[in-house]
C-alpha cells in the first residue's frame, strides 16, 4: 500500500481588505512626553561582572548599625541587580572607555589604612582638615573650637552625630539619576562624612577635604584596589560655607594603580551659598570616578570650580537640580590631559523653576598624542523655568595630532521666555597670538608654552584660594614641562615659504549640537587659522 | 637739471630731537661729499650719477619739485657718513594663500637716523610691506631682497627679525587673554638680552628698568597687570605698542598706522614717546594716511607707494600737494 503524503498547499490569499473610502478617525491621543521625569529604569539583566563586584563590596562591610546607610545600602544592591557594566553603546559613555576598570580585578580596600603622619603641607593651617584615606574617615572633628555653634563635621557613624541624623536622614535619599557607579558606592562606602551648617550660619574657614589613596599596586599588575568615599555636605537656609577637595595619592603611589570611586551630595537651603573647588591630582595610572550630586533650593548659589589633571580615566558625572526659583550656578572646570590619559566631564543642569542664572565654563588641553578629552554638558530647562539665563562655554585646545576631544553641548528647552546659549570651540593655539609674540622676539617654543599656560588659568585664576592656585599652576607647568620637547608640528616660515600655522594636527573631532544630531562623522579639523589683518 | 640735496635744506625734525651732526654737516655743502667709511653693498643696480668723484654707491635721486613731473625713479638717497639701516630692493610679494601680488618691487633704503613715512591709497601695499618685512606668514616674498644692517632679513624667522632690532607696531594688535603685559615685556626683553649675551632681569629688576619707560608712554603701571591688550581701547593698544618699542629699543621701528583710532592728545603722547626714542642711530619708518602726525613726528622723507610700487619720494612739500590735490596728482601715468 502506497501512501501518499500531501502536503496540503495552503493558499493564502492577503485578507486586508482596504477600504475605499476614508478611515475612520483615529481617536485623539494627547500625547505629552514628560522630559522632567526620571530616566526609565533599566530593564536589564543582572550582568556577572556587576554582580560579583557587588557581592564583593557586600561582604567587605560588616551591615551598618545606621538605618540609613543600611537602607542606601539595600536600595543600591538592588540598583545593581539589574544594571549592567557601561558599555560603549550607551550613550553615557560612548567615548569614555572603561577598559581600564573592567579588565582588572577589583579589591574593595576593607579595612582603614595605616597612614603615617598625615602632613598638612604648605596650606594655611587655619583651614579646617579632614582626611579620608580609601574612603576612611582618619581624623576626628577637627579644629571643633574655631568652628561656629551648631556645625558639624565628620563621620555619620561618629556619637557627635547623633543631633542631626535624623536632619540627614531626609538628605540621604534616593537619587534617580546616578548609574552603575554611584550605586556601586552607595553599596561600597564604609562611612559616610558629613558637614552640616545649621540655617543661618557662616564658616568662614572652609573646610577641606583631602582624599588620600594609600593602597595601591604597580602599574600592569592589572589589580585595581577600590575606595569609594561618600561625603554629604546639607547647608540649611542662609547658610554659607567653602569646600574644598582634593584628590591625590600618598607619598610613593605617584604612579600606582588603584580605584577612587567617590560621591558628593550638597543640599543647599534657601539663600544659602557654597563654594566648591576640587582638584584632582592622582596617578596618572588610577581610576577616579566622581560623582557631585547638587540640589539647590530658592535663591541659593553654588560655584565650582574643578581643576583635573591626573588619573588614567578621570570622570566627573555633575548633577544640579533646582528645587527653588532664582538660583545662581556658577560651574568652570579645567582637564589637562598630558599624557595617555582621558578625562572626562559629563555635566547636567536641570532647571524646573524660573529665573535661575548660570554659567559653565569648561577648558580643556589635550597635550598628548594618546590624550583625550570628553565634555557633555546637558542643561535642561523643563516648562516651568521660565526667564532662565544660562550659558555654557567649552574651550579645548588640542596640541598634538592624533589627539582627540568630543564635545557635546546639548541643551534641551522646553519653556519659551529663556535665555540661554551655548558654544564650542576647538582649536591649536592661536596663530595671532603666537605671531605676536614672536615678532617681538619670543622664541616659538617658549611663547607656545606661555600661551598653553595661560589657555588654562582663566580657570585656575577662579579658585579662591592662593595656595590651590599655586598648586595647580606648579602641577600643570610640571607636565608640561615633561613634554617639553615641543609639538611636532611643521616648519614654521622660511624665506621662501608661507607657513600656515601649525600643520597637520589630524584631530578626530565628534561635535553635536543641541537636541542630540549627530554632525557628519568623523572628519578631519584643521586647526583654525584666523586672520588678524 | 633737476634739484639735488633736496633734503639737506628739509625742516629738520623738531628741537627735542638732539641735532644730528651729519645732517647739520651735509646741510652746509651743496654737493656731495665722500667719505669711505660705508659700508659696502652686494648689489649696485644702475643710478643716475652726478659728481666727478667715484660715487658707486651714492647717487642724487631727482626730486621733484611742487610743480615740476615727477621722474618715476625709485631710488632713495644715500647722504654721506649715514649707514643705510634697511635696504629694500626690488621686493616682491604676494598673498600665500590666492597667490594675487601685492607688491611689485618695493626699493627703499633707510639711513641710520631718519625718520621716513611712507603714504598711498587703501590698497596700494603699505601694510603689506611693512608685514612683509616683519615675517608675517601670511604672505610670501617672491622677489628681491632685504638687507637690514647688513644681514639678509627674509631668512631669518620672525623672532630673529625681533631680535636683530627690527620692531613692528601693529595696525591692530591682538590680544592675549592670560599672558599680563609685564610678563610679556619681560619675556620679551630678557630674549634680547639674552641675544645681547647680558643677564636677564628677574621681575622686579625689570620693574625698575620699565618705570621709567611707562612714564614715557604716559601709561599707568597698573595696566602691568593687565592682560596683554585685553579690554584695551583702540588707543591703549597702540601706547601699549610703543611701550614696547620703548622697552625693547629697536634700531628700526615701522610703525604701521599709528595714529588710527587715537584722540588728540594720545596722539601727542606717541609721537612724543617716538621723538624721545629717536636718536641718530635709530630709524623710523611710518605708514600713515593723514598729515597730523607728520607733523608730530617730522618724517626726512615721504614715499607715496601705488600699486605695489613706491612712485614717489618727497618730504612735507608733497604731503601739502597730497592734501591739496589727492592721489591723482602723484600719480605718475
Amino acid at each position: 500500500m502506497s501512501a501518499l503524503a500531501c502536503t496540503p498547499v495552503v493558499l493564502r490569499t492577503p485578507t486586508t481588505v482596504k477600504s475605499s473610502f476614508p478611515c475612520q478617525p483615529r481617536p485623539n491621543y494627547r500625547t505629552s512626553v514628560s522630559l522632567a521625569a526620571a530616566p526609565a529604569t533599566q530593564i536589564g539583566f543582572s550582568d556577572p561582572f556587576v554582580l560579583q563586584l557587588a557581592e564583593t563590596l557586600e561582604d567587605s562591610l560588616s551591615p551598618s548599625p545606621l538605618t540609613s546607610i543600611q537602607n542606601l545600602r539595600d536600595a543600591s544592591s538592588e540598583s545593581l541587580l539589574s544594571t549592567p557594566w557601561p558599555s560603549r553603546r550607551d550613550e553615557a559613555f560612548r567615548f569614555t572607555d572603561t577598559s581600564l576598570i573592567r579588565q582588572s580585578q577589583i579589591l574593595p580596600v576593607t579595612q582603614p589604612p595605616h597612614v603615617g603622619k598625615l602632613a598638612i603641607g604648605s596650606e594655611d593651617t587655619n583651614f579646617s582638615h579632614l582626611f579620608i584615606a580609601d574612603g576612611f574617615l582618619t581624623n576626628s572633628i577637627p579644629n571643633a573650637s574655631s568652628l561656629p555653634d551648631g556645625v558639624f563635621i565628620g563621620s555619620l557613624l561618629s556619637d557627635s552625630s547623633l543631633g542631626i541624623r535624623d536632619k540627614l536622614s531626609s538628605f540621604i535619599s534616593d537619587f534617580q539619576w546616578g548609574d552603575m557607579f554611584w550605586s556601586l558606592n552607595g553599596l561600597g562606602a564604609p562611612d559616610v562624612a558629613v558637614i552640616y551648617v545649621p540655617a543661618g550660619v557662616r564658616v568662614e574657614t572652609p573646610i577641606h577635604l583631602k582624599y588620600i589613596s594609600v593602597e595601591a599596586r604597580e602599574s600592569g599588575s592589572k589589580v585595581l584596589p577600590l575606595s569609594n568615599p561618600r561625603v554629604v555636605v546639607v547647608v540649611e537656609d542662609g547658610g554659607e560655607i567653602g569646600i574644598i577637595e582634593e584628590f591625590v595619592s600618598s607619598e610613593g603611589n605617584e604612579n600606582k594603580c588603584y580605584w577612587t570611586n567617590s560621591v558628593l551630595e550638597v543640599v543647599i537651603g534657601k539663600g544659602a551659598q557654597v563654594k566648591h573647588s576640587y582638584v584632582q591630582n592622582q596617578s596618572f595610572n588610577s581610576a577616579h570616578i566622581k560623582w557631585t550630586s547638587v540640589k539647590q533650593e530658592s535663591t541659593s548659589r553654588y560655584e565650582l570650580v574643578e581643576a583635573s589633571s591626573g588619573g588614567k580615566l578621570s570622570r566627573h558625572n555633575l548633577h544640579i537640580q533646582q528645587l527653588g526659583p532664582d538660583t545662581e550656578t556658577e560651574v568652570s572646570t579645567f582637564h589637562l590631559s598630558a599624557g595617555d590619559q582621558t578625562q572626562d566631564l559629563h555635566s547636567r543642569l536641570i532647571f524646573d523653576h524660573p529665573r535661575a542664572y548660570s554659567r559653565q565654563l569648561h577648558k580643556c588641553i589635550i597635550a598628548h598624542s594618546s590624550g583625550q578629552a570628553v565634555f557633555d554638558g546637558n542643561v535642561r530647562v523643563n516648562r516651568y523655568a521660565q526667564q532662565t539665563d544660562a550659558g555654557q562655554l567649552t574651550r579645548s585646545l588640542l596640541l598634538e595630532p592624533r589627539a582627540t576631544v568630543n564635545v557635546k553641548p546639548n541643551l534641551q528647552i522646553i519653556a519659551d521666555d529663556v535665555k540661554c546659549s551655548h558654544g564650542a570651540a576647538i582649536s591649536d593655539l592661536e596663530e595671532a597670538q603666537l605671531f605676536y609674540m614672536r615678532a617681538r622676539g619670543v622664541d616659538l617654543n617658549t611663547a607656545r608654552k606661555s600661551l598653553v599656560f595661560s589657555f588654562g588659568k582663566e580657570v585656575v585664576d577662579r579658585l579662591p584660594h592662593s595656595y590651590l592656585r599655586k598648586g595647580v599652576e606648579k602641577q600643570v607647568k610640571e607636565v608640561l614641562e615633561r613634554l617639553a620637547a615641543g609639538p611636532t608640528t611643521g616648519h614654521r616660515g622660511r624665506r621662501k615659504r608661507s607657513s600656515r600655522g601649525s600643520a597637520s594636527a589630524a584631530t578626530r573631532l565628534n561635535k553635536e549640537g543641541g537636541g542630540g544630531g549627530e554632525v557628519g562623522g568623523q572628519f578631519a579639523w584643521p586647526p583654525k587659522l584666523r586672520s588678524f589683518l | 637739471m633737476a634739484q639735488r640735496l633736496h633734503f639737506s635744506s628739509s625742516s629738520r625734525p623738531s628741537p627735542s630731537l638732539p641735532t644730528p651732526n651729519s645732517v647739520a654737516a651735509s646741510a652746509k655743502s651743496n654737493r656731495l661729499t665722500f667719505n669711505f667709511n660705508f659700508l659696502p653693498h652686494p648689489t649696485t643696480p644702475t643710478r643716475l650719477c652726478f659728481g666727478t668723484t667715484n660715487r658707486r654707491r651714492l647717487t642724487v635721486r631727482p626730486l621733484a619739485a611742487a610743480a615740476l613731473p615727477t621722474v618715476a625713479s625709485d631710488e632713495s638717497v644715500g647722504v654721506p657718513g649715514k649707514k643705510p639701516l634697511l635696504e629694500v630692493r626690488d621686493l616682491k610679494a604676494v598673498i600665500a594663500e590666492t597667490g594675487q601680488e601685492i607688491l611689485k618691487g618695493v626699493n627703499l633704503v633707510v639711513n641710520e637716523g631718519e625718520v621716513h613715512a611712507i603714504m598711498g591709497k587703501n590698497g596700494s601695499g603699505k601694510s603689506t610691506f611693512s608685514k612683509v618685512l616683519v615675517g608675517h606668514p601670511h604672505y610670501e616674498v617672491t622677489g628681491g631682497s632685504v638687507v637690514f644692517k647688513g644681514k639678509n632679513l627674509l631668512d631669518m624667522e620672525p623672532e630673529d627679525r625681533s631680535l636683530a632690532g627690527l620692531f613692528m607696531s601693529f595696525q591692530s594688535p591682538v590680544e592675549i587673554p592670560g599672558v599680563s603685559n609685564s610678563d610679556f615685556l619681560n619675556m620679551a626683553y630678557n630674549a634680547r638680552r639674552r641675544k645681547l649675551g647680558l643677564p636677564e632681569l628677574g621681575p622686579i629688576e625689570f620693574y625698575a628698568y620699565l618705570f621709567p619707560k611707562l612714564e614715557l608712554v604716559n601709561m599707568k603701571s597698573d595696566f602691568l597687570n593687565r592682560n596683554v591688550n585685553e579690554g584695551f581701547s583702540g588707543g591703549e593698544r597702540k601706547r601699549n605698542e610703543i611701550l614696547q618699542l620703548a622697552v625693547l629699543e629697536a634700531d628700526l621701528s615701522v610703525l604701521d598706522e599709528i595714529d588710527s583710532g587715537l584722540d588728540v592728545d594720545a596722539l601727542q603722547d606717541v609721537a612724543k614717546a617716538v621723538n624721545g626714542l629717536l636718536t641718530p642711530k635709530k630709524s623710523v619708518l611710518m605708514v600713515t594716511h593723514y598729515r597730523r602726525l607728520l607733523e608730530f613726528i617730522q618724517p626726512s622723507f615721504v614715499h607715496i607707494m601705488e600699486d605695489g610700487r613706491i612712485i614717489r619720494t618727497g618730504d612735507m612739500n608733497t604731503v601739502s600737494l597730497l592734501e591739496k590735490e589727492g592721489y591723482k596728482a602723484m600719480s605718475t601715468s
